[in-house]
């Protein structure tokens, strides 16, 4: 199975903002704004935070318990 | 109120307590169903493909399934937010899932176990507002 982070951090963005959209708004108007402010927050948020951390090292994977 | 939700309608009015209490029963046990069994139809089917498929790539990412460890109190907190799964979580149990600690997706695949089973405790309480008039 290929794994890509952008990808599943999309799908999982995908995922909750529809969720909590339906949730918390009844009207159909506010659905749509509040998935996009969600949807956009997290993904847009996600990158501006690998962004931050791009200069920071690496370093070794982390051990197999 | 109906799924036509964009359309005025009275005020919400309470179902009482014995519903609100099967509703959220129900909701546990199966993601969305609380929902459905307030006659809120397509708002039900909506979470339970939600939910649903947050499950489905959790296991198909080979995510963790939390169960109580002693003197680990984060595995508690696990738990009771997998423990939303109602049925799903037992039943997973039972066949001994386990997830994949070696697997390259396995703490995305936890993250989607644990908001899949977050997602329904708050449909639990969701169905519990609907059917105590609080919430259309």
């Amino acid at each position: 199975m290929v794994i890509s982070h952008f990808f599943l951090m999309v799908v999982f963005a995908l995922i909750v903002s529809v969720f909590f959209a339906l949730l918390w708004r009844r009207e159909r108007a506010g659905q749509v704004r509040l998935f996009l402010q969600l949807f956009l927050g997290m993904v847009l948020g996600g990158l501006a935070v690998a962004w931050l951390m791009y200069p920071f090292p690496q370093g070794p994977p982390a051990p197999i318990p | 109120m109906t799924e036509s939700e964009t359309t005025a309608s009275p005020a919400p009015q309470s179902l009482g307590l014995g519903t609100a209490m099967a509703a959220a029963m129900i909701a546990w046990l199966i993601p969305g169903a609380g929902h459905v069994y307030l006659k809120r139809w397509r708002r039900g089917l909506a979470f339970f493909v939600l939910v649903a498929i947050s499950l489905a790539i959790g296991l198909a990412l080979e995510g963790h399934l939390y169960r109580p460890v002693p003197n680990e109190p984060l595995s508690w907190l696990g738990t009771i937010g997998q423990l939303g799964l109602g049925t799903v979580y037992t039943v997973l149990r039972y066949v001994h899932y386990q997830g994949d600690i070696r697997g390259p997706g396995f703490e995305y695949g936890t993250a989607f176990l644990l908001t899949a089973g977050l997602m329904n405790l708050l449909l639990v309480l969701d169905a519990w507002d609907i059917a105590h008039g609080k919430k259309d």
